[in-house]
């Protein structure tokens, strides 16, 4: 038990006596207890010692113990000075069933030399009686002693005070206990310590430390008052919280004010008198404070800051990197110290993200604090050590900080600066793997989100955006539908009068190349050459023209070759009428004796339209 | 033929006018938009989500829309709603990526997690096809093939010559047989995106009721965002099926048609 030390030397000249030199280790308990009764047992070495051995205690249940107290007394007889320590070890045992029960021996080093105590003989009698038996002798004044310890409730007791009872969450508040005392107290022990639940609590009296103690005056009666705890608490919660009440055992030096009555009234008289009444009783005593009823004001919500993470006070910080440049594979360190007044110990990490090529390793927490009465006040650092892997530019985001300012009653973000770290090629072999093949690394996934929005412009549809089945649809679908129709249609009919001007054409060619060739023999008839020439040769021509539908511009003697080869003509006609068109035209533009031959042209022409048209049919 | 050129020309402008009807309505849905995308990219997504709800309010409809809005929703945790969106525009664009990633992603946030019946391979090979284009991809397409296969029997039917005779007979059959596939599937296409009642839970837990009845035997119990087929409809209750093909009632107010 920590709070063991809990030392009340000026109240406690011990109530055991002490020897010089050699050293005792005495056990004392009561001998006789009732069942459920809670009564003390105690060790007590007149010496500095230590490896105190416990006691086995069986049939007992242990409700707190060993509790230490060391007492020291300094005495002068005869201008001797001796200096006097006693050390008593407490345990606050309560008796659970009949019998008789032997605690074995504890022991304990002083100098070297080990000490044993006795052991210790219990009797547990099946008891009517309550708590708190008196230690006295049985006998006459048994029954008066507990009336005046009752009585002597306003001599000795515990009171709790908190510095405030409606503080915020995360607020810390002082919580003293005190004890308040008119009589001298002994082998003051805690047997129940209060319960902070709720609570994230700090001592602010260190061990082997004194509360302050001072004289005060309540309704006219002094009393002496001494810290016995004094602590910060911090609310974890909002809400009421209760402060379960502290108890403590004590032995009191109640002054004993009435005596048993003899019936004689003078004697009576005599011993009530003033004089006689400074006799004092020991009493051992229980003493309880009181509850504390502590109501937690929830933080507002309103602008909590989504990282916020309870801490509550008045806070700087800060953040420092030791060097902005370095080589891969080099150990960096990077410092954030939060620093201030509040529940700064409750600080355990800090919103760090560092590029995910760095190798991190968790912060090393170092914390500097005071406790005071004002609460908790110092700084914490975080130290990061990061190893940055791979070279290349590196930015550490700003690292907030957020807590609740009590004074300004509103939520505070603090960020440390960004960083940019500028990571150079190392001269470790390992980044020089980066580049190979092997040392390749899979892409690492750190979250995961949905896609972005599109904010490429689209086309935005009014209504439905549906296409089949629309008008439009059925209007792309028919209106091609209906213009082929119609160009097939105006195909055809234009197709259809065509063959017919060649039908046409076709039935009137014999008769057109007669006429041409009659005309030619009126000119051969005069002598007339040139126009003879011209009209035989356009009678021929014409003729093939109007016989296979050939128009002018195509006329030429390879269409009228393909085209006599296409009817399948005899061979001889078609070569005979090649070359009466290849003469006639030769005829026609070379110089020379053209008269000669005119009568043959003519006659040749006559026969090769007429061979045409028969072998034609 | 001049009168007909002039006709012609009056066709073409009047069917273009029609397949791109252009938007006009809220003062100026571009600008809108453009804000609310703003909006979204300054993390403002509970402003984003009015300003495309807006736009969709007011009679406006694209895939890009609606898979915004989706993503607004996600942003604020909304998941169902994210999910009602992403299906909605995962219906006119059944092969975006970007939409079937973000419904997973959705999908993966919601409470229910059913065991899809896997498809036969068949239908999931048609599916995919059908799924290659947008909404109106095959639609345009079997226009497309269509006017090609009339080209094609103009040269067969008009043709002078042996060869585009030959040529046009042979494409003619080709394009033919395209514009038939493509209008399979672009009718199935829009079978699939409009006949299909689908409908997403909005109430964060309900009981499938094993008739359309309140007093009826309770079957299964569906979380928000899950998706329910509908199969039918009786007053206020609804036949539906769940992913993995258990049937049973809801009520109306508990769902919303996709």
């Amino acid at each position: 038990m920590k709070n063991g030390p809990i030392i009340l030397a000026i109240f406690g000249i011990c109530a055991f006596s002490t020897f010089a030199q050699q050293a005792h280790f005495t056990v004392s308990t009561k001998p006789v207890v009732a069942v459920g009764e809670t009564f003390a047992l105690t060790y007590t070495l007149d010496a500095q010692g230590v490896n105190f051995r416990e006691p086995r205690i069986t049939g007992f249940e242990v409700l707190s113990g060993p509790n230490t107290s060391t007492s020291s007394s300094i005495r002068s007889i005869n201008g001797r000075t001796s200096i006097s320590i006693t050390y008593t070890y407490t345990y606050l045992l309560q008796a659970l069933k009949e019998g008789s029960f032997e605690i074995t021996p504890a022991s304990v080093v002083v100098d070297g030399k080990s000490y044993q105590s006795d052991p210790a003989l219990i009797k547990v009698v099946a008891g009517a009686g309550t708590t708190s038996q008196p230690q006295g002798r049985p006998g006459q004044q048994g029954q008066q002693v507990p009336e005046e310890g009752r009585s002597g409730g306003d001599d000795v007791f515990l009171k709790a005070f908190a510095s405030d009872d409606n503080p915020f969450q995360g607020e810390g508040i002082t919580v003293t206990y005190k004890i308040f005392t008119k009589v001298r107290l002994g082998n003051l022990s805690i047997s129940k310590n209060p319960s902070f639940q709720g609570f994230w609590s700090q001592n602010l009296l260190k061990e082997g430390d004194q509360g302050a103690q001072y004289n005060q005056t309540i309704n006219g009666e002094a009393y002496t008052v001494a810290e016995l705890r004094k602590m910060v608490l911090y609310p974890l919660k909002s809400g009421k919280l209760t402060i379960n009440p502290m108890e403590m055992e004590c032995i009191a030096q109640v002054k004993r004010q009435s005596r048993p009555g003899t019936g004689d009234p003078f004697f009576d008289d005599f011993f009530n008198n003033s004089f006689f009444s400074q006799s004092y009783a020991t009493v051992e005593k229980t003493l309880k404070s009181n509850p504390l009823s502590i109501d937690v004001k929830p933080l507002p919500l309103e602008g909590r800051p989504a990282d916020f993470s309870g801490s509550v006070g008045s806070f700087t910080f800060r953040s420092e990197l030791d060097k902005t440049t370095v080589k891969a594979n080099e150990p960096v360190t990077l410092k954030f110290i939060v620093a201030g007044t509040g529940n700064i110990q409750l600080i355990d990490r800090l919103d760090v993200s560092f590029p995910p090529d760095f190798e991190t390793y968790d912060p090393k927490v170092v914390s500097d604090f005071n406790t005071t009465t004002s609460g908790i006040s110092g700084m914490q650092s975080f130290e990061y050590l990061i190893i940055p892997r791979k070279p290349g530019k590196f930015s550490i985001k700003p690292v907030p900080f957020t807590y609740f300012d009590l004074g300004r009653k509103t939520y505070i973000t603090l960020l440390s600066p960004e960083y940019t770290l500028n990571v150079e090629k190392g001269t470790g072999a390992t980044t020089g793997m980066t580049y190979s093949g092997v040392g390749k690394e899979e892409i690492q996934y750190i979250g995961s989100d949905i896609r972005h929005i599109e904010t490429r412009p689209f086309l935005l549809y009014r209504g439905s955006m549906w296409f089949l089945g629309t008008v439009s649809y059925f209007l792309w679908m028919g209106v091609p539908l209906v213009l082929f129709f119609i160009v097939a249609i105006l195909f055809k009919k234009q197709a259809a009068r065509r063959r017919d001007t060649l039908l046409m054409k076709n039935r009137r060619a014999t008769r057109v190349a007669r006429k041409r060739l009659r005309k030619a023999e009126h000119f051969l008839k005069q002598g007339d050459k040139d126009p003879f020439y011209e009209e035989i040769s356009q009678a021929l021509w014409g003729y093939m023209g109007d016989k296979f539908g050939i128009s002018n511009a195509e006329l030429s003697l390879d269409s009228v070759r393909e085209a006599l080869q296409e009817k399948n003509l005899d061979t001889g006609i078609t070569g005979s009428f090649i070359a009466a068109l290849q003469e006639t035209e030769f005829t026609r533009f070379a110089p020379g004796d053209k008269i000669l031959r005119m009568e043959e042209v003519y006659t040749n022409a006559m026969e090769l339209i007429a061979k045409t048209e028969r072998s034609l049919k | 033929m001049r009168t007909s050129d002039r006709w012609l020309y009056f066709v073409v402008v009047f069917l273009s006018l029609t397949l791109r009807a252009p938007a006009a309505g809220i003062a100026d849905p571009k600008a809108a938009l453009h804000q609310a995308n703003k909006a979204y990219n300054d993390g403002l997504y509970n402003d984003a989500v009015g300003m495309y709800k807006s736009i969709v309010d007011a009679g406006f409809q694209a895939p890009e829309l609606f898979y915004n809005l989706g993503n607004c929703y996600y942003k604020v945790n909304d998941f169902s709603h994210a999910i009602l969106w992403f299906e909605r525009a995962r219906r006119l664009d059944p092969g975006n990526e970007d939409i079937e990633f973000n419904l997973r992603v959705a999908n993966s946030r919601i409470a229910d997690k059913i065991e899809a019946i896997p498809e036969l391979f068949y239908v999931k090979w048609f599916q995919a096809l059908v799924r290659l284009y947008p909404v109106n991809g095959w639609a345009y397409q079997t226009i497309l093939f269509f006017i090609l296969t009339l080209l094609a029997a103009s040269c067969y039917l008009l043709g002078n010559r042996i060869f585009l005779r030959k040529t046009g007979f042979w494409a003619g059959i080709l394009f033919l047989s395209l514009t038939f596939c493509t209008l399979i599937f672009s009718v199935s296409a829009n079978r699939q995106a409009r006949g299909l009642h689908e409908a997403i839970v909005f109430d964060p837990t309900v009981t499938v009721k094993s008739s359309p009845d309140e007093k009826s035997i309770d079957l299964f119990v569906l979380h928000e965002g899950t998706k329910v087929h509908v199969l039918d409809k009786i007053g206020t209750w609804n036949e539906i099926r769940i992913a993995n093909g258990s049937i049973g009632w809801l009520p109306d107010s508990s769902m919303e048609e996709i």
